[in-house]
């Protein structure tokens, strides 16, 4: 009996352990079933958030939050293009607690560029609304003060142009998606971005006192002489390096818009000009290269416009003589150098202008570059007025290269924006002998001393350098009243270290200029107050005890009587 | 099949040693990155601290069942002592303090804790006549082991570790098989409770945090912060990542606790969805792993406990991946093998040796014939 009990105990014992063992097996498994529902939800969420829905919003505000972008600094490392942390300004309006109008009017208060009713209509969306990006932190306390909880200041990194407009077309802008629109911000975009280089700056090959006082000097000629428009550059004729670059009017980066759009374009590299007389130093340096001009001292019928074909050249301001080559350049007389240049031939001009890369873009980093107007067809006539600069039409840039080529002792080398270590300058293409190339140095001091450059004229600074005045194509022909005031300055002409090309677009003459718009009154006297301020910053100390050495062709200008020379100060130069 | 290797070496648990080698290693590659491309300050201590914690748990599976079992209510008292003692020293210093300095090193009671209530309960029921456990005397002391260090670490105060000891003791009393209706029943009245704590228990900047969980873009430079550039992190990773080192959210340090709590961002924002679904696919197989181990236990104590600390295991993985992912609330749980910090690290793997141990006791009790999950 009582074993049966116990048994029957034990029987019952055992079969509650095994019930007991079930339940924690099933259970078991339904925790497992648990850990399964975990990790798939977990999953889930992960795919959802990796791929879809809220990636492309994380991807821009990262974007935001992180541009990632390298400073850009000048040749002396000076900043000017920095990633900083600013402030936005963001409304939540749905959190607003005051009234949304007198909110705008004071917003307005703080903010006069924008108006009550655009910000009421900013604070009336019902979606989160940036009201401003790059706020300063004046603005910021000010919005703060108004006590409204339902605006916020996220921070924001944002690119910030501490030299404002200087140097903007060399720089350009960054787009908000982070990417360089133009400039080197555009050109450098790669490099920038990279998280490896972007740690260190970039040096570009600006020097920003020089770009100022290029800006400064350039400016004031602009609006002194009402001029549409305006660019400069300073090349440094051994390296290729550009020390300043500018295009006026210009625009501030920081503050990109509608308006500074049209001011976007970089007339130095992006647009292309009838440069007009400027060009006649290199023709004649082709011919004394090639060998058909030998003698200087030679003469060339000037007295009579120049007849080709049906078409008359003419010199704007007559000689009414024969002249010789130092007085072809000195007077910028069309007829002679229509004549050198006929002499010379269409194949060796042509082939100069080649290897000067007047048949491509210009050699620069940016991207912003224009390929010349090179003419179709290359006959006599054209070879006679590409001569004296008419009939092809290149940017700036090109024609400083060109200058920097003749001037170095002839070698070509393509321009950068970027800062060079001497072991990086490239070794060039020979365009022009050594011995052209002193020949010319003479030459082109000889126009500013006693020619139609004379207005560039430096004491100590031994600037040499040619005027040009294209008259613009307009529509029925070329227009007398709007002309292209261009002047490529070369300095000290003794040792030559820099080429500075003045460009003033549609200069109206003043009292200053004698009420004349040609380059000799416009443009060269911006070289004149331009490189006594920039050259002690490049290194050149003016000093009067040197010059380049102009003595065997002085005696072949030809010097008006005491009498006749009054009448020649007034005469224009071209 | 490994004939030619020795015994003892080719009894070790390799499976599991793989899997949580594979994870640390990843961890350590990620705080790598996280310390922007370094050694110091996380990912060489994280590899000394993985190996010397490895070390430590090869040996607790080597601990005779008994062992354990005998010191389980004298560690479970000594440990709640060291809890009080914090509170207490913490009250005298005044702020809130986790951790006692023995000089050599902070010792967090409350880490402890976990595994030891676990045991605890375990070793509970196994005592437990049968018969017993649908009654009410198979529930009151549970509650009060956990209830006892569930107080001392709510006023520490630390939410997340508190939940945590529940969660564990909670298991061990479903798998006891305590009836369903309690924790039905419990659960309901949990749910009526939740504004009551959310109101009057939890500090201020728990309740902030509770909100902002419900809405993380509210506040996203304020508590909504983390949460906000997890999300961030994570989705700029998008599939495949944005490669190792690039990552601009943790290298810039947008991501706060880039390398604790929330690593798995870090780590997201690198490598993408793929070392997300790896990482998560190695803890799937650990858990797996512990589930077994727990499913063929042959006695009460093994299989009670290897449910519960599989448990505490799962509980720091799933709420801190859901926690980076936005699902829950920040409440500070690191992520087994990946955070860098010592204590955690040191729990999950007390866990892990007892479950090794466990393992062992099967696969010695059962002779050669058993499922080889050791």
């Amino acid at each position: 009996m009582t074993a049966l009990a116990s048994g029957s105990h034990r029987v019952r014992l055992a079969s509650k352990r095994q019930h007991m063992t079930l339940t924690a097996q099933v259970r078991l498994v339904a925790v497992l079933a648990l850990f399964g529902i975990g990790v798939g939800a977990i999953l889930l969420r992960l795919t959802f958030i990796g791929v879809f829905g809220e990636q492309a919003q994380a991807a821009t505000r990262s974007a935001l939050v992180d541009p990632g972008r390298g400073d850009i600094v000048d040749r002396n490392g000076v900043p000017l293009a920095r990633t900083i942390n600013g402030y936005a300004i963001r409304v939540v309006p749905e959190r607003l607690i005051g009234d949304r109008k007198v909110l705008a009017g004071k917003l307005a208060q703080i903010f006069p560029d924008t108006s009550e009713e655009r910000f009421l209509k900013l604070l009336s969306r019902t979606k989160p609304t940036y009201l401003r990006h790059r706020a300063v932190p004046e603005e910021v306390n000010r919005v703060h003060a108004l006590g409204e909880v339902g605006i916020e200041f996220p921070r924001e990194k944002e690119r910030f142009y501490p030299q404002l407009q200087l140097a903007a077309h060399v720089l350009g802008y960054v787009h908000p998606d982070g990417h360089g629109v133009s400039g080197m911000e555009r050109a450098m975009d790669a490099e920038l971005i990279d998280p490896k280089l972007r740690l260190t700056p970039s040096a570009l090959s600006i020097d920003i006192r020089v770009q100022a006082a290029l800006e400064d000097e350039l400016g004031r000629a602009m609006k002194s002489y009402d001029a549409k428009a305006a660019a400069g550059v300073v090349l440094d004729v051994e390296t290729g390096e550009v020390m300043a670059m500018t295009s006026l009017p210009s625009f501030n980066p920081n503050q990109f818009d509608a308006s500074s759009a049209a001011f976007e374009a970089n007339q130095v590299t992006y647009r292309f000009f009838e440069l007009g007389s400027t060009f006649k130093p290199l023709t004649v340096a082709a011919a004394i290269d090639a060998g058909t001009v030998t003698d200087l001292s030679r003469r060339y019928d000037a007295s009579r416009p120049l007849r080709v074909g049906g078409f008359q050249i003419r010199d704007s301001h007559s000689s009414g003589r024969w002249l010789n080559v130092p007085e072809t350049l000195v007077h910028s007389s069309n007829i002679v150098t229509a004549q050198i240049a006929d002499e010379l031939g269409p194949e060796r001009l042509q082939a100069v202008m080649r290897k000067l890369h007047f048949d491509r873009p210009a050699e620069i980093n940016l991207r912003e570059t224009v390929k010349p107007l090179w003419p179709a067809s290359w006959g006599r006539l054209t070879n006679m007025t590409v001569g004296y600069g008419h009939g092809i039409a290149v940017s700036p840039l090109h024609l400083a290269s060109a200058y920097a080529a003749m001037v170095n002792g002839g070698v070509y080398r393509p321009a950068t924006l970027l800062k060079l270590a001497p072991r990086d300058v490239p070794r060039g293409e020979r365009v022009f002998k050594a011995s052209t190339s002193a020949r010319m140095n003479q030459l082109l001091r000889m126009i500013v001393r006693d020619g139609t450059g004379r207005k560039a004229e430096a004491p100590g600074f031994r600037v040499g350098g040619k005027t040009g005045s294209a008259e613009k194509p307009g529509a029925g022909g070329y227009k007398r009243s709007s002309v292209v005031a261009t002047f490529a300055a070369v300095f000290p002409m003794d040792a030559p270290r820099f080429v500075v090309l003045i460009m003033i677009d549609e200069p109206a003459g003043n009292q200053a200029s004698s009420f004349q718009r040609t380059a000799g009154w416009t443009a060269a006297p911006v070289v004149a107050r331009l490189v006594p301020r920039i050259g002690p910053m490049l290194g050149i100390i003016p000093d009067d005890r040197r010059d380049v050495d102009v003595s065997e062709l002085m005696p072949l200008l030809w010097k008006a009587p005491v009498k006749a020379a009054a009448k020649t100060k007034s005469e224009d130069p071209a | 099949m490994f004939g030619f290797v020795p015994r003892p070496i080719a009894e070790m648990p390799w499976q599991i040693i793989c899997i949580t080698l594979g994870i640390a290693g990843f961890g350590v590659v990620v705080l790598y990155s996280a310390a922007g491309g370094s050694l110091s300050p996380w990912a060489g201590t994280h590899a000394i601290r993985f190996s010397v914690f490895l070390i430590m748990a090869l040996v607790i599976r080597l601990f005779n069942e008994d062992f354990i079992k005998l010191w389980t209510y004298p560690g479970y008292i000594v440990v709640a002592v060291l809890l009080l003692l914090v509170e207490l020293v913490g009250a005298v210093k005044g702020g809130s303090q986790r951790w006692i300095d023995l000089g050599f090193i902070r010792l967090q009671p409350s880490e402890v804790m976990k595994p030891l209530v676990v045991l605890a309960l375990a070793r509970f029921y196994e005592l437990l006549p049968i018969g017993q456990a649908r009654n009410w005397r198979a529930v009151w002391p549970p509650l009060v082991i956990m209830g006892i260090p569930f107080a001392l670490v709510m006023t520490q105060p630390d939410l997340g570790t508190s939940i945590a000891i529940v969660t564990g003791g909670v298991t061990v009393m479903f798998l006891a098989g305590v009836p369903l209706r309690l924790f039905i029943g419990a659960g309901l009245a949990g749910a009526a409770f939740v504004p009551v704590a959310y109101f009057f228990l939890l500090k201020e900047y728990q309740q902030n945090r509770v909100l902002t969980f419900l809405d993380p873009e509210s506040d996203p430079l304020g508590t909504g912060y983390h949460i906000s550039q997890s999300k961030i992190a994570i989705g700029s990773g998008g599939i495949s990542g944005k490669g190792y080192l690039q990552g601009s959210q943790n290298q810039l340090e947008y991501l706060p606790e880039g390398h604790t709590d929330f690593v798995f961002a870090t780590m997201a924002e690198e490598w993408g969805l793929i070392g997300g679904l790896v990482v998560i696919g190695l803890f799937a197989l650990l858990l797996r792993w512990a589930t077994f181990v727990s499913l063929n236990a042959p006695g009460r104590f093994g299989k009670l406990a290897g449910g519960g600390l599989t448990m505490v295991i799962f509980f720091y993985i799933a709420i801190n991946l859901l926690m980076v992912t936005g699902l829950a609330p920040v409440v500070g749980i690191p992520l087994p093998f990946l955070s860098y910090g010592g204590s955690s690290m040191m729990t999950i793997m007390i866990c892990i040796g007892l479950l090794m141990g466990i393992a062992h006791n099967t696969r010695q009790s059962s002779g050669s014939g058993g499922r080889v999950i050791d």
